[in-house]
C-alpha cells in the first residue's frame, strides 16, 4: 500500500517501476499495487507533487511506502496547452505563479492576484471601479486593429473576448481564492499549440482541486475600506471668485446665486456685489460631494475531502461586497465551484468536473459625468436647493430661462448624476468543464483525452431613473413641464460559449536509451462563441403634424419601436476549429525537442475551400531545451542546482478584428436603419456594409532565448532570463480605402509589418533560510519595443484619442514607431523657461507650422519592473509588492482641457465651470484658450515614469487556536503610495490619455484566515 | 462541424435575405442613397457611415461649412480646429478635416449608389420604378460636388466596383463629363413626379443647369445657353411656384411649400442628424440672447451668425421693406463683427426655423424637422436671369426680369426696373435670396470675387475688415487621407 506520509491515507495512481525497467503498475484506490520483482531490484514510487522514492525490494510480501508531500515540486508542474509540463522539462518560455506567490490583502478579482509579479506581464487596471477592466499586456501586444489581449484559460476552457453585458472584468468573475496557479506562456514555440489567439501570450488559470487526503476546510474574511487620495488642484470657490473677477469681470454675475434664491443647510461663504446685483457665494468642493469612503468585505468558505472515500471533492462559496469610492457605485458578487475528480475502471478513466457558477451585481454609474463634472462644476453653487420652485428633487441645477421654460443650462449638477439613476448590471454566468482522459490499455502509454466546456452567461441591464430626474426633464405641448422616471434602458443578453477539445496521447518511456522519452500528440478543438440579445431603447414623444390627438403624449418617455428589428437584437457568432499536434523528445534526459503544429480556422475569414483558403492559418514551432545541470560535468559544480538553456521558435496567428469591425467582415451584407435614421416614407432604409473578402491570418513569428537557473543552497539564487524577437507579417489594421473603392473611407485590411524585441529577467532572492526566519525577495524586469515596420504605404494611420472637441485624434500608427504614439508639435518656450501658447517648433524648416511639423512620442513604456520581499519571523509574516515603469509617456488631459483662461467661459450656455488653481502653478494663465493646434503640443505630454507600492501584508499565525488547525490574522495595505514626477493624478494609465480618472484607492485591510 | 465556420448573421442580411424579406427593399436601399446626404449614419445620430465624426461630418453639414462659412454671408465662432480655418478663408491645408469630411461623404455615396446600379444592371427583379435612375442622378449630385469643391477625383462606377488597386486620377473636365453624359442620358426619361424627396425630371434639370452654369469655371468653357435650356424646363414646365411667404421654405413644414425642388430631409423622430438643418437651426440660436422655444428648438448651439456682408445687403434693417431682412436676429447683438469669436457680434440668421408657419404649435425638439432646400425655384429664377445676363442664347430678358421681381416681390421687395438687372445686383439679389443654402462660395468664384481682393468680406484672409487670399483657394486641397490612400491622386497646386 502506498500512502500519503501526512495523513496516512492511501494514494491512488501512484506509478510504481523496476529502476531500468518498463515494468510497472500503478497504485488503486486504496493504494494497493502488486507487482512481480526480483530480490534486488529497485522499486521508483512516483506521483506528481511528492518526492519520489526508490527502495530496493528484499523479498518483503508487502511493502508499504509512504510518500512526502514535495512543496517544491508542486510548484514545478507548469499547465501548458493541453497538458502539463515539469518545469524542469519545458522547453518554451513559461512563468508559474501559484498562490504561495499571489498578491494579498484587498483582491477582488484575479487578475489582481497576478500584478507586478512576472517580468513581460503588464496589467493596468482602468482605475479604482471595483469591477475595472485589467488591460492585460504580455511583450506589448503585436497587432494594430486586431485584439491584443492574452488568451485566458480556465481549467482547459478558452475564455471569449466578449464580456457579459455589464461585465468590464472578465476575471472578476472568478473567485481568487479558488485559483490554485497562473501558468503564462510567453514564446511562440509555448503559445504556438493554442495557435490561433496565442500571438499575444496565453494565461492558464488552474483552480483548485479536490483532494485524495485528509478533508480540509479554509474560511476567511476581510473587510476593507478605501479612500481616495488627492486630487486634481481645481480652485476653491474664494480662489475661483479672485479667478472671475481678475480674467472675466464681465462673468462676475454668473457666480453663485441670486440671494435667496436657493434653500439649503450649506453656509454662503461670501456676499458678492454684481452688476445684476448681490451673490451668495457658496463653498463646495465637489469632489468631496461625488466621493465616499467605501467599504469591500470578501468572506469565502471551502472544503476539500475525499468523498466516501473515492470521489475527491472541493467546493467553495465566496460572498464579495464593494463599494466603489465615487458613491452609488456598489458591486456585489456571489461565487460557488466544486470540483470532482473521481477515476473510473481502475484509474484507467480520470474524469474531472469543474463548475463555477457566479452572481454579479452593479450598480453602474455615470462616472465619466460625475468625475468630469465634479472638477467643472462651479465651486461657489450649493449642492442641494430645497426652494419650494426647485423642480430636480433637491439638488441644485444650472436654469436658464428660455421664454415661459426654465431649462437646464450648463453642468449638470455630478452628485445628482449619480443619485437621480440606478442602473443595476446583472449578470450570472456559469464556466463548467468536463475532462474525461483515458488510458488505453492496449498500448500502455496511450491517452484519449476530451474535454468539454461550457461558459455561458445571461446578464440584464435595467437603468431607472428616479422622480424629479433631471436627466427626465421634459416639455409637454404647452410648455409645461414633466419628468419621466422608471426605466429608461434594458439589455437581455445570453452568451453561450461552447468549446471540445479531443487529443490522442502516447507517451514512451526508455531508461539507458539514446532517446529516453517520447511523447507525441495530436487532436481537434472546436470552440464556438455566441453572443445573443436584445435591448429596449426610449425616446421622449415628439409631436408629429400627421397625428393630431398625439398631444397629450408630448414630453412622455415612449419605447422605440423598430419594424426591421423588433426587439433590437443583436447576434454575433464567432466559431474556431482546429487540428494539432505536439511531440516531445527527450534525448539522454537532457536535450528535449519539442515540436508542434497547429492549424485554425475561422469563421472570421472566407472558407471557399477545405484547405486551401484565407480561414486557414498553420501555426508550427519547434523549441529546444538543455538541461545543462544535468550534464556529467556539471556533477561536481555543487553551487548549480538548476541550469537549463532554451530556444524557441514558432508561429502564432491573430484574427479577432470583431471590435473593429464586427463578426461578418468578409461578407457582403446590408444593415437595416434604425427608426431615427430612416429617410424615404413607406421603406425601411438599407444601407450596404462594408467588407473585405481578402482578409486572413496575421502571422507572428517569435524567437526566444532563455535560460532558466537555480544556484547555491536552498536555491539562494533562482530566476530564469528571455529575450526574443517577434516579427508580426499581414498586421490586421483599419487603414485608408482608396477613395471610392469600399462601401466605407476605412476597412481593415492585412497590411504592413511589425517588429518586437525585448528581454525579461526574473529573479528571486532566498537570501535567509533558517528555522526561524526567511528572508526572500523576487524581482522581475521587462524590456519590450514594437516598432511598426510597414505600414503599406500610408503615411499614418489614425488611431484615436480623442482630445477635446471631435474629430480631433492625438494618437497613430506610423512607420518607425512604436504603435498608437502620440503625434504631437514641439513647444516653444521663452528665454525664461515659461511656455509660448501656440508657438511651436518648425521641424521641417519650411517657415510653416503645420501638421508636417509634428513628430510622434512614445505612450506605451519599453521598460516595466515590479519587486517584492517576503519575511517570515517566526509566526510573523511579512510581504510587499511594487510594480513600476521606466518611461513611457502620458497625456495630461486634464492639465489641458482645465488649464486655460477660458476654460471657465460658458461654450452654449450661460453658466461658468471651473478650472485648475492658477494661482499655485496647477495652470499656467498664459493659455487663454487651447484653440488650433495648442492641444497637439508635446507640453502636456508627461513622462510616465513611477514606482508604485502595491501592498504591504503583515500577518500573524496562531497554531493551535482552534483544533487541528491554524489561524492567521492580517492587516494589509494596497497602493498606499506612488512616487512619480507626472502631475496630474495617475500615470498607470493604458490608454495614454489621463481624462476623468477613477482614482485608484487607497485601501487598508483586515482580515482573518482559518485552515482546519 | 465544419459548417459552424459558417456562421450567419441575424439582424444584418445578404442581397439575396434582403430581397426575399423585404418587397420594398430596393425602394428601401434607395432611400439610403438619398439620405447620404443628410444622415450621418445608419444607427441614430450617433453613427456615422464612415470613420469620421458622426456629428461633425455629415454630407450636408460639409456642403453648409464649405459653401458658407467659407464665403461673405456666415461666419462660425467655436473656434474648432479646421472650422476656423473655413470662417477665416486662411491656413487652409489637406489636414484640415472638415474638407476631409465633404470628400468622404461623396465618396460614401458614390459607392453606394454604384452597388444598387450594378445590383439593378445584373439582376432580373420586377419592377423597381425609377430605383436605377435615381441611383445615377444621386451619384452625379456627389460627383457635382468633387468637381465644384475639389476640382478632381477618382472615377468610380458600377464598371470598377470591385477594383481593389488604386484607380488613376480623373480630372474635372473627365468628371464633368460623365455627370454631363449621365444626366443628358436620363434626365428626360425620369418621370414629372417622383414623390416627395425625390429627383424627377425637373431636380435631373436642376443639376444639369448648375453644371452648365458654372462650366465657365470648371472647364473654361461658356455653357450659359445649355443652362438655360434645362431652367427652362424647371420653370416652364415644372409646376413649381414660389411660396407666398418666403419662411415658408425654411419652417419645419416646409415639406408643403410649392418652391422647393428638391429638399434634403429632416425629421426631429424619423430622421435625426447633427448634420441636417439640425446644424442649421441649433447652430444659429443661443439661449444668452434669444428664446429657443420661439424657434421650435429645444437647443441652442450658439455658433453662427451672419455678416454685415449679408444683412448690409438689405440697407437700413429696420427701415427696410423686405421680409428677409427681418430674419436677423439683433437685439443684444453687434453689426460689427469686431471678433468673429465673439457670439454678440454680427446677428445671427433665424431664416432656418424648426417652427412650423402653418401652425402655432408650440412644441420644442433636439433635431429640426426643417428639410433643407438644395433646389427650390427661386434659385432657377435668379439663374435664368444670370444666364440672360451673360448671354446665353435663346434668352428672354423680359422674362428675367419678371422672374427676378417675382422672387423680390414675393418678399415685399421693391421691384427692380430692365437697367438695375445686372450681373453686380444679380449676386447681391442670390446673396439676398439664398444665403446659408449652401451655393455662395460657388456663386463668388463663378463672379470672380472669391479670391483676390477685389472684393473684401468681414474676417476674409482673417482679417477683421477681409485681405486678399490667393487663387489657388477657389479649390480645397484634397485631404490627406486621400493622397495617402490613393497614391495616383495629386494635390491640387498652391497646397
Amino acid at each position: 500500500t502506498v500512502t500519503e506520509q501526512s495523513s496516512s491515507l492511501p494514494l491512488p495512481g501512484v506509478n510504481v517501476i523496476i529502476k531500468g525497467t518498463t515494468t510497472g503498475t500503478s497504485t488503486d484506490f486504496d493504494g494497493i499495487y502488486q507487482i512481480e520483482v526480483s530480490n534486488g531490484d529497485v522499486l521508483v514510487f512516483s506521483y506528481l507533487g511528492y518526492v519520489t522514492k526508490e527502495i530496493t525490494y528484499n523479498g518483503e510480501s508487502n511493502l508499504n511506502v509512504a510518500l512526502d508531500e514535495d512543496a517544491a515540486q508542486l510548484d514545478e508542474v507548469v499547465v501548458i496547452g493541453y497538458g502539463t509540463v515539469k518545469k524542469e522539462d519545458a522547453t518554451g518560455s513559461v512563468s508559474l505563479v501559484t498562490d504561495e506567490d499571489f498578491n494579498k490583502g484587498n483582491i477582488v478579482s484575479t487578475d489582481q492576484l497576478l500584478t507586478g509579479k512576472i517580468a513581460g506581464v503588464r496589467i493596468t487596471n482602468s482605475g479604482g471601479q471595483p469591477d475595472s477592466a485589467p488591460n492585460i499586456r504580455i511583450r506589448g501586444g503585436s497587432s494594430l486593429s486586431a485584439n491584443n489581449n492574452p488568451l485566458i484559460v480556465i481549467d482547459g476552457v478558452p475564455l471569449s473576448n466578449i464580456n457579459a453585458a455589464g461585465v468590464s472584468n472578465p476575471l472578476s468573475l472568478v473567485n481568487p481564492n479558488d485559483v490554485e496557479s497562473f501558468s503564462i506562456l510567453k514564446d511562440a514555440s509555448a503559445t504556438a499549440i493554442y495557435g490561433a489567439r496565442a500571438s499575444n501570450g496565453v494565461i492558464i488559470i488552474t483552480t483548485k482541486k479536490g483532494t485524495s487526503g485528509a478533508p480540509q476546510f479554509n474560511f476567511s474574511t476581510d473587510i476593507s475600506v478605501n479612500s481616495a487620495g488627492e486630487g486634481l488642484d481645481m480652485m476653491d470657490s474664494a480662489t475661483y471668485v479672485r479667478f472671475i473677477q481678475e480674467y472675466h469681470p464681465d462673468l462676475v454675475d454668473k457666480l453663485g446665486v441670486p440671494i435667496g434664491s436657493v434653500q439649503t443647510n450649506e453656509p454662503i461663504s461670501q456676499i458678492i456685489d454684481t452688476p445684476n446685483g448681490p451673490r451668495a457665494i457658496y463653498d463646495t468642493d465637489w469632489r468631496d460631494s461625488v466621493l465616499r469612503s467605501a467599504f469591500t468585505s470578501n468572506t469565502n468558505f471551502s472544503a476539500r475531502a475525499n468523498l466516501f472515500d473515492v470521489l475527491p471533492f472541493r467546493g467553495s462559496i465566496g460572498y464579495t461586497n464593494a463599494e466603489g469610492i465615487v458613491k452609488t457605485d456598489d458591486y456585489e458578487r456571489v461565487t460557488a465551484s466544486i470540483n470532482l475528480s473521481p477515476r473510473f475502471f481502475d484509474d484507467d478513466l480520470k474524469v474531472t468536473l469543474n463548475a463555477k457558477a457566479t452572481y454579479a451585481d452593479k450598480n453602474s454609474v455615470d462616472t465619466g459625468g460625475a468625475l468630469g463634472g465634479s472638477l467643472v462644476f462651479d465651486p461657489t453653487k450649493p449642492v442641494y436647493n430645497n426652494a419650494p420652485d426647485n423642480r430636480f428633487g433637491g439638488y441644485y441645477f444650472n436654469t436658464a430661462q428660455d421664454g415661459n421654460r426654465l431649462i437646464l443650462d450648463g453642468q449638470w449638477n455630478p452628485l445628482a448624476l449619480l443619485e437621480q439613476r440606478e442602473r443595476p448590471e446583472r449578470a450570472t454566468r456559469f464556466l463548467g468543464n468536463l475532462e474525461l482522459d483515458y488510458s488505453l490499455n492496449f498500448l500502455p502509454g496511450l491517452r484519449a483525452v476530451v474535454n468539454l466546456g461550457l461558459d455561458a452567461s445571461k446578464a440584464k441591464i435595467t437603468e431607472r431613473f428616479f422622480n424629479n430626474a433631471a436627466a427626465t426633464y421634459q416639455f409637454d405641448v404647452d410648455g409645461n413641464y414633466l419628468f419621466n422616471p422608471g426605466e429608461n434602458y434594458a439589455e437581455n443578453q445570453d452568451i453561450t460559449n461552447t468549446t471540445m477539445d479531443a487529443f490522442l496521447q502516447y507517451t514512451k518511456l526508455y531508461d539507458d536509451k539514446f532517446v529516453t522519452k517520447i511523447d507525441v500528440q495530436a487532436g481537434y478543438s472546436y470552440q464556438n462563441f455566441k453572443n445573443d440579445g436584445t435591448k429596449r431603447e426610449y425616446r421622449y414623444h415628439v409631436d408629429d403634424p400627421n397625428t393630431p390627438d398625439d398631444d397629450d403624449q408630448v414630453g412622455l418617455r415612449e419605447l422605440i419601436f423598430d419594424p426591421a428589428n423588433p426587439n433590437n437584437r443583436y447576434y454575433n457568432e464567432y466559431n474556431l476549429q482546429s487540428f494539432f499536434g505536439r511531440t516531445n523528445i527527450d534525448i539522454l534526459d537532457r536535450y528535449l525537442f519539442t515540436f508542434s503544429v497547429r492549424a485554425d480556422a475561422s469563421s472570421l475569414f472566407v472558407l471557399d475551400d477545405v484547405w486551401d483558403s484565407n480561414a486557414w492559418g498553420f501555426f508550427p514551432a519547434a523549441a529546444f531545451a538543455w538541461k545543462v545541470s544535468s550534464e556529467e560535468f556539471m556533477n561536481n559544480v555543487n553551487f548549480v542546482n538548476d541550469f537549463k538553456i532554451r530556444f524557441g521558435w514558432g508561429k502564432t496567428g491573430q484574427n479577432d478584428i470583431s471590435q473593429v469591425v464586427g463578426y461578418y467582415p468578409t461578407t457582403p451584407l446590408f444593415t437595416p436603419g434604425s427608426p431615427n435614421s430612416q429617410y424615404l416614407p413607406g421603406a425601411g432604409l438599407y444601407s450596404a456594409l462594408p467588407y473585405n473578402p481578402d482578409l486572413t491570418w496575421e502571422k507572428t513569428t517569435t524567437y526566444n532565448l532563455g535560460v532558466d537557473f537555480s544556484f547555491f543552497k536552498n536555491d539562494l539564487i533562482a530566476g530564469s532570463f528571455d529575450i526574443f524577437k517577434r516579427e508580426t507579417k499581414d498586421l490586421l489594421a483599419r487603414v485608408n480605402v482608396p477613395p471610392g473603392q469600399g462601401f466605407s473611407d476605412t476597412f481593415v485590411k492585412n497590411v504592413g509589418e511589425s517588429e518586437g524585441r525585448g528581454f525579461e529577467l526574473n529573479l528571486n532572492l532566498n537570501a535567509i533560510q533558517t528555522d526561524d526566519l526567511s528572508v526572500s525577495l523576487n524581482g522581475n524586469l521587462s524590456y519590450v519595443y514594437n516598432e511598426i515596420t510597414d505600414i503599406g504605404g500610408q503615411a499614418d494611420i489614425n488611431r484615436g484619442g480623442s482630445l477635446r472637441g471631435t474629430g480631433s485624434f492625438l494618437l497613430s500608427d506610423v512607420v518607425g514607431q512604436q504603435a498608437q504614439s502620440a503625434y504631437v508639435f514641439k513647444q516653444l518656450y521663452d528665454s525664461n523657461g515659461n511656455v509660448i501658447p501656440g508657438a511651436f517648433a518648425d521641424l521641417n524648416g519650411d517657415n510653416i507650422i503645420n501638421d508636417d511639423d509634428r513628430y510622434h512620442v512614445q505612450i506605451a513604456p519599453n521598460w516595466t519592473y515590479g519587486f517584492g520581499m517576503d519575511i517570515s519571523y517566526k509566526k510573523w509574516d511579512f510581504t510587499t509588492v511594487f510594480v513600476g515603469q521606466v518611461g513611457g509617456n502620458i497625456y495630461n488631459f486634464s492639465k489641458m482641457n482645465y488649464g486655460f483662461t477660458e476654460a471657465a467661459v460658458p461654450a452654449n450656455n450661460n453658466s461658468i465651470t471651473n478650472v485648475l488653481n492658477f494661482y499655485n502653478g496647477a495652470a499656467d494663465p498664459a493659455f487663454e484658450n487651447v484653440n488650433g493646434n495648442i492641444q497637439f503640443s508635446d507640453y502636456f505630454i508627461e513622462d510616465a515614469t513611477f514606482l508604485r507600492c502595491n501592498n504591504i501584508v503583515l500577518g500573524y499565525t496562531f497554531d493551535n487556536m482552534i483544533k487541528n488547525g491554524n489561524v492567521r490574522m492580517y492587516g494589509a495595505v494596497s497602493n498606499p503610495f506612488i512616487i512619480t514626477d507626472y502631475d496630474g493624478i495617475d500615470p498607470q494609465n493604458f490608454g495614454g490619455i489621463d481624462r476623468d480618472f477613477y482614482p485608484r484607492p487607497t485601501t487598508f485591510t483586515l482580515g482573518v484566515n482559518f485552515d482546519f | 462541424c465544419t459548417a459552424d465556420l459558417d456562421t450567419e448573421p441575424k439582424v444584418e442580411l445578404s442581397l439575396e435575405e434582403l430581397l426575399a424579406t423585404d418587397p420594398n427593399a430596393v425602394e428601401g436601399i434607395v432611400s439610403r442613397l438619398y439620405a447620404s446626404f443628410a444622415l450621418s449614419g445608419p444607427d441614430g445620430p450617433g453613427s456615422s457611415d464612415i470613420s469620421d465624426d458622426p456629428g461633425e461630418s455629415p454630407f450636408l453639414r460639409g456642403i453648409i461649412n464649405l459653401q458658407d462659412f467659407t464665403a461673405d454671408a456666415m461666419k462660425n465662432r467655436w473656434g474648432d480646429d479646421g472650422l476656423d480655418q473655413l470662417t477665416t478663408t486662411s491656413s487652409w491645408d489637406a489636414n484640415n478635416k472638415f474638407f476631409r469630411y465633404l470628400y468622404n461623404r461623396a465618396y460614401y455615396t458614390i459607392p453606394q449608389c454604384n452597388n444598387l446600379i450594378s445590383i439593378l444592371n445584373t439582376s432580373n427583379l420586377p419592377d423597381t420604378g425609377e430605383a436605377l435612375l435615381e441611383a445615377r442622378f444621386l451619384r452625379s449630385l456627389a460627383y457635382f460636388y468633387l468637381i465644384d469643391a475639389f476640382g478632381k477625383g477618382v472615377l468610380v462606377t458600377e464598371e470598377n466596383l470591385n477594383q481593389t488597386d488604386p484607380l488613376p486620377e480623373s480630372n474635372r473636365r473627365q468628371l464633368f463629363e460623365f455627370v454631363e453624359a449621365e444626366m443628358l442620358e436620363i434626365q428626360s426619361s425620369m418621370s414629372e413626379d417622383n414623390g416627395y424627396g425625390r429627383a424627377n425630371k425637373y431636380v435631373a434639370a436642376m443639376l444639369l443647369a448648375k453644371l452648365y452654369m458654372n462650366a465657365e469655371v470648371y472647364i473654361g468653357e461658356n455653357r450659359y445657353s445649355e443652362a438655360l435650356t434645362y431652367l427652362n424646363i424647371v420653370i416652364d414646365e415644372g409646376g413649381y411656384q414660389l411660396a407666398p411667404n418666403f419662411l415658408e421654405n425654411f419652417s419645419a413644414d416646409n415639406d408643403v411649400s410649392p418652391e422647393i425642388i428638391f429638399p434634403l430631409i429632416a425629421d426631429a423622430v424619423n430622421s435625426q442628424s447633427f448634420g441636417n438643418t439640425t446644424y442649421i437651426v441649433n447652430g444659429s440660436l443661443s439661449s444668452d440672447t434669444m428664446t429657443l422655444s420661439e424657434f421650435g428648438a429645444a437647443e441652442g448651439w450658439q455658433g453662427h451668425r451672419a455678416t454685415s456682408a449679408w444683412y448690409g445687403l438689405f440697407g437700413d434693417l429696420g427701415t427696410s421693406n423686405d421680409a428677409r431682412a427681418a430674419l436677423f436676429w439683433t437685439s443684444g447683438h453687434n453689426y460689427v463683427m469686431t471678433d468673429y469669436r465673439e457670439w454678440t457680434d454680427g446677428y445671427p440668421s433665424i431664416k432656418f426655423r424648426n417652427t412650423e408657419f402653418n401652425s402655432s404649435s408650440n412644441t420644442t425638439t433636439s433635431f429640426s424637422s426643417t428639410d433643407f432646400p438644395l433646389y427650390r425655384l427661386a434659385d432657377a429664377n435668379l439663374m435664368y436671369a444670370e444666364c440672360a445676363l451673360r448671354g446665353a442664347a435663346g434668352a428672354d430678358m423680359n422674362k428675367a426680369l419678371t422672374l427676378v421681381n417675382n422672387v423680390r416681390t414675393r418678399s415685399s421687395a421693391d421691384p427692380i426696373s430692365m437697367n438695375e438687372l445686372t450681373l453686380d445686383f444679380i449676386i447681391d439679389e442670390r446673396g439676398r435670396e439664398l444665403n446659408f443654402e449652401g451655393h455662395r462660395r460657388t456663386d463668388l468664384i463663378r463672379f470672380g470675387m472669391f479670391t483676390g481682393s477685389s472684393y473684401l468680406w468681414p474676417w476674409k484672409g482673417n482679417v477683421q475688415n477681409g485681405a486678399s487670399i490667393p487663387a489657388h483657394y477657389n479649390l480645397f486641397p484634397i485631404p490627406e487621407q486621400a493622397l495617402s490612400a490613393n497614391p495616383n491622386l495629386q494635390q491640387n497646386p498652391g497646397y
